[in-house]
């Protein structure tokens, strides 16, 4: 099963997520966790979401850029956090924002279950600099390539799933 | 009428030609609200319903531009409270508004 959720900011996105991975079976249950860690604010992120996990049997795998070269085995049950951060390390850090979706599609194809974490970040008509229009415009494509290739596409809306593509799955 | 609407980039322009090939399709809607309402000054309502009454078997495009925080300049105020109030009388008008998430269109009217 390949699962897409997306929502606004502090919705419950990951929360459900994690739910869901928990009805799926614990063996090789991965956690990509893509966020880089410069600054208190991120830090307690990144605790807030760790404490959240924990005792969920999740491996965790450190991920800013190249997805494809990230030590994830076959038969995995993958929980990807977030293609936002992702795309962005991608961008601004010196990677290529192109590789994202080829590497999207083959830990697709290599896990046994893949749920992938982004954010709508679209709806807001503010005009940015080039270069923040150009991240949003390659996002948008990320996000649309996940959905295509999902089974699934959920917004969370504040804890509450809707279903944008195939049927929810039970959590 | 017909309203496809969604964030920048969702790929609601995409659907709107797949689902009306060879219809003359307005396109980037909200610029056209900008461009009416900060340019010409014309007042949104009126605006929307003369081109409902002008057009009213058109297919319509926009953005959806409302979601974030009340931007700092007042033209950015005026643009977003336009598109919205536009794009009201449009949805009123059309017999299907459909709304773009990831390339996925939903239909909600």
């Amino acid at each position: 099963m390949i699962v897409l959720v997306t929502g606004g900011s502090g919705c419950g996105k990951s929360t459900w997520a994690e739910k869901l991975i928990q009805t799926l079976p614990e063996e090789k249950r991965v956690y990509v966790a893509t966020m880089q860690v410069y600054d208190r604010e991120s830090e307690l992120r990144v605790e807030r979401h760790r404490k959240q996990r924990a005792d969920k049997g999740f491996r965790t795998v450190e991920c800013e850029k190249d997805l494809a070269g990230a030590p994830i085995e076959d038969g995995s049950t993958v929980l990807l956090e977030d293609l936002v951060n992702l795309t962005a390390n991608e961008m601004f850090d010196g990677g290529d924002p192109e590789r994202i979706a080829p590497a999207l599609r083959m830990l697709a194809a290599r896990s046994r279950h893949l749920v992938m974490v982004t954010n709508d970040l679209f709806s807001d008509g503010a005009e940015y600099s080039p270069s923040v229009q150009e991240y949003l415009r390659c996002l948008a494509e990320i996000n649309r390539q996940a959905a295509e290739m999902a089974d699934c596409v959920a917004e969370v809306v504040y804890s509450i799933p809707v279903s944008l593509k195939g049927e929810l799955p039970c959590v | 009428m017909k309203l496809y609407i969604g964030g920048a980039y969702q790929g609601q322009d995409e659907l709107a030609r797949q689902e009306n090939p060879d219809v003359q399709i307005f396109e980037r809607f909200h610029e056209t609200i900008r461009e009416a309402v900060l340019k010409k000054g014309e007042e949104a309502l009126a605006f929307a319903e003369q081109f409902c009454r002008e057009h009213p078997e058109a297919v319509v495009v926009s953005d959806e531009v409302g979601s974030g925080v009340v931007p700092m300049a007042a033209e950015d105020r005026t643009f977003r409270e336009a598109v919205g109030r536009v794009l009201c009388v449009i949805a009123r008008n059309a017999e299907q508004v459909s709304r773009c998430i990831c390339g996925i269109g939903v239909r909600i009217k």
